[in-house]
């Protein structure tokens, strides 16, 4: 019994940073229709704040503040400079700009950082677990359970009681309409992409938490897990993203936990067998995204 | 007869060039300075540029050529690794250096085997590189079998009985290092308590601990060859979960960043290449090191480059030129050549080399000398 709570909490902590990433990528192609692969550099980005205002001795909390502002700096700059002139491209030319800014940055990290991973000493504190009786839980899964239900409640709020989170909102459906409104266009995408920003920065605290280093490759893998949760979820919708998040999540530790030792080496495989089925049940993803587009 | 006097003229310009190259030795490095083995590649780097300006400097390898590197980067990319090979190659290199890993390797010796290019993986470690590509391929870091033993036999010493192996089908490093621990503790009397599996960059190890924990009684040790950024996880996580065993790692986790994890590594002992410990003459080279360029000595892995330009020296002496054939076989016969971690041996090997291994205590941020060890080769599992 305790080993089945102890992996309910690793696969809700899981599932819930693979949500995080998920909505991170959702928020921007609801509004503009791009999947943006560079979403993994925000988090490598934001694991380099970590990395030298730590170094600087600043202090956690003051460093994931750092953290943050540094992915949402990073969102706002590559919005600007690459996705704002390719707006009107399809989405095949948007892709593509993604996938380049996402070489971009990995390069200059790797000449300008360093090639090789940098440690991130996290306090001690964070190392341990809590006996809650009837399981010992880690500090980082919980914190990561609570950095989850903080950020996805936040963002409720903000798209929910905000006018550029309504008008987000509505952009998703039809940016046309929301434009005949006089709500500015490249506030809401770039509100869409500080967002993503935001999102990004506490999913590489809680990642950086985990692996204790940074280096310049780290995003690749994140983002691709963010994209199978986005693509589960059914693309472009944020309740969506989020279940996709945790469903992936689940996956994952259900099949670590239970499959045989004898198939476990294939347990990626299994993972992503199970995904593709969900895709031929329901094509549209878990929870398909409206829009008002007409096909 | 102008036309035939300019291309005679050509002709012998040609030759003179060639033979005013010829008296270099074109040393072609098909290497990852860049990308996920950056880790291992990097220093390896400093430490062989170290070495051949110290030979150059001092006459020469042999005491006669001089050395000049040309690096291309491989971004870690295997398919790169080889055209970076195919373009050295073919520009008359005399010697290959590949990648820190098995596959790149093994990938780029198809290119230099057939052209008689003496080639070095950096500290690719996997026993089978050199029998995979063939005669003229020669691996200088300890091998992951001779690691294993040195392992186990610690692992026996102490006396544990159980072990939880932790592995990862995804490079042989990662999957046959452990097993081949397995082997030689389970021959030696001890038995394994569960094995994991993980995939490389997975991060999330949560349920793998989950599983250690729930095991009873819970084993006396823990071994794997995860590295970065696997094993910070890996570690991190198990400790989290309140699981005491004992871990043993292998040199893969040799790095700044593993030791930079703070309290969370204490107690991990891991093999290594060796240990820049008081009194050593690897330490008198670590300060040697950081002098000269003003790097701190902050891996193994510099020393094992600098020491393939001790290896490259000592077989160009032995074989008086740099005729492929003649360097090769002067590779392979080479004993006892003073490298700054100990005496290294490739004669009666099969081109994996016969050297010391350390095995290294992490405590506090810093490592320190458990013992050295130079593995019985009765016990080394065949690859």
């Amino acid at each position: 019994m305790e080993f089945f709570i102890q992996q309910l909490v690793n696969a809700i902590s899981l599932g819930g940073i693979y949500a995080l990433l998920a909505l991170g990528l959702a928020v921007v192609f609801s509004i503009v229709g791009l999947i943006n692969f560079a979403h993994g550099e925000l988090m490598t980005v934001a694991g380099y704040g970590l990395f030298f205002a730590i170094g600087v001795s600043l202090g956690l909390p003051i460093a994931i503040v750092v953290a943050i502002f540094a992915a949402v700096a990073m969102a706002l700059l590559i919005e600007r400079v690459a996705f704002r002139p390719m707006r009107r491209a399809d989405v095949t030319g948007l892709l593509l700009t993604s996938f380049a800014v996402s070489v971009i940055l990995r390069v200059l990290f790797q000449n300008g950082i360093s090639a090789r991973g940098m440690p991130v000493p996290m306090p001690s504190a964070l190392a341990g677990s809590i006996d809650l009786g009837f399981a010992h839980i880690g500090v980082i899964p919980l914190l990561s359970i609570v950095a989850t239900a903080v950020s996805l409640g936040g963002l409720l709020l903000f798209l929910k009681h905000t006018v550029v989170g309504t008008a987000m909102r509505a952009a998703a459906q039809d940016f046309a309409v929301v434009r005949l409104m006089g709500i500015p266009a490249n506030r809401v995408v770039a509100v869409a992409f500080a967002v993503s920003g935001v999102l990004a920065g506490v999913a590489a605290f809680l990642w950086v938490a985990q692996r204790g280093s940074v280096d310049p490759l780290m995003g690749f893998v994140p983002v691709l897990k963010a994209f199978v949760a986005a693509i589960i979820g059914g693309l472009g919708g944020l309740a969506g993203a989020v279940a996709g998040g945790f469903v992936l999540g689940f996956l994952e530790v259900a099949c670590q936990a239970f499959l045989p030792a004898a198939i476990l080496p294939y347990r990626d495989a299994f993972v992503l067998g199970i995904v593709i089925l969900i895709l031929v049940l329901r094509p549209e993803g878990l929870i398909p995204a409206q829009t008002g587009k007409r096909s | 007869m102008k036309l035939r006097l300019a291309l005679l003229s050509l002709t012998a310009l040609g030759a003179l060039t060639f033979a005013a190259q010829a008296e270099d030795l074109k040393i072609g490095l098909a290497s990852a300075q860049t990308g996920t083995l950056a880790f291992g590649d990097q220093p390896s780097l400093a430490g062989l540029q170290l070495a051949v300006d110290e030979i150059n400097a001092a006459g020469g390898f042999g005491g006669k050529y001089k050395a000049v590197l040309d690096v291309k980067d491989t971004r870690s990319d295997t398919a790169a690794t080889v055209q970076a090979a195919q373009e050295l190659v073919a520009s008359g290199i005399n010697i290959l250096i590949t990648p820190c890993d098995a596959d790149p390797s093994i990938a780029a010796g198809q290119i230099s085997q057939p052209a008689k290019v003496v080639t070095f993986t950096f500290c690719g470690t996997t026993p089978t590189i050199t029998s995979a590509v063939g005669d003229f391929m020669f691996g200088t870091y300890p091998a992951d079998n001779a690691q294993a033993t040195v392992l186990a036999d610690y692992a026996h010493e102490k006396g544990y009985k159980t072990a939880y192996i932790l592995k990862s089908p995804d490079s042989a490093y990662t999957l046959k290092l452990p097993e081949y621990f397995q082997q030689v503790f389970t021959k030696k009397g001890g038995t394994i308590a569960g094995e994991g599996t993980y995939s490389m960059g997975q991060q999330d190890f949560a349920a793998e601990v989950t599983k250690i924990k729930s095991l009873s009684p819970q084993p006396d040790v823990v071994m794997t060859s995860a590295y970065e950024p696997d094993f910070p996880a890996f570690i991190k996580q198990l400790r989290a979960a309140g699981v005491t065993s004992p871990v043993l790692g292998s040199d893969g986790i040799d790095t700044p960043t593993v030791a930079g994890l703070g309290d969370v590594v204490d107690g991990v002992i891991h093999s290594s290449a060796g240990l820049p410990s008081p009194g050593t003459p690897l330490e008198t080279f670590a300060k040697k090191f950081t002098e000269k360029t003003g790097k701190p000595f902050d891996t193994v892995y510099i020393a094992n480059g600098y020491e393939i330009g001790l290896i490259i020296d000592a077989a160009v002496k032995a074989a008086g030129s740099l005729d492929p054939q003649a360097l090769r076989d002067a590779v392979a016969n080479l004993k006892d050549v003073e490298g700054v971690t100990g005496k290294i041996t490739y004669a009666g090997t099969d081109r994996m080399p016969s050297r010391d291994i350390a095995l290294v205590e992490m405590k506090g941020g810093s490592r320190s000398l458990v013992k050295t060890v130079t593995p019985n080769p009765a016990d080394v599992p065949a690859p």
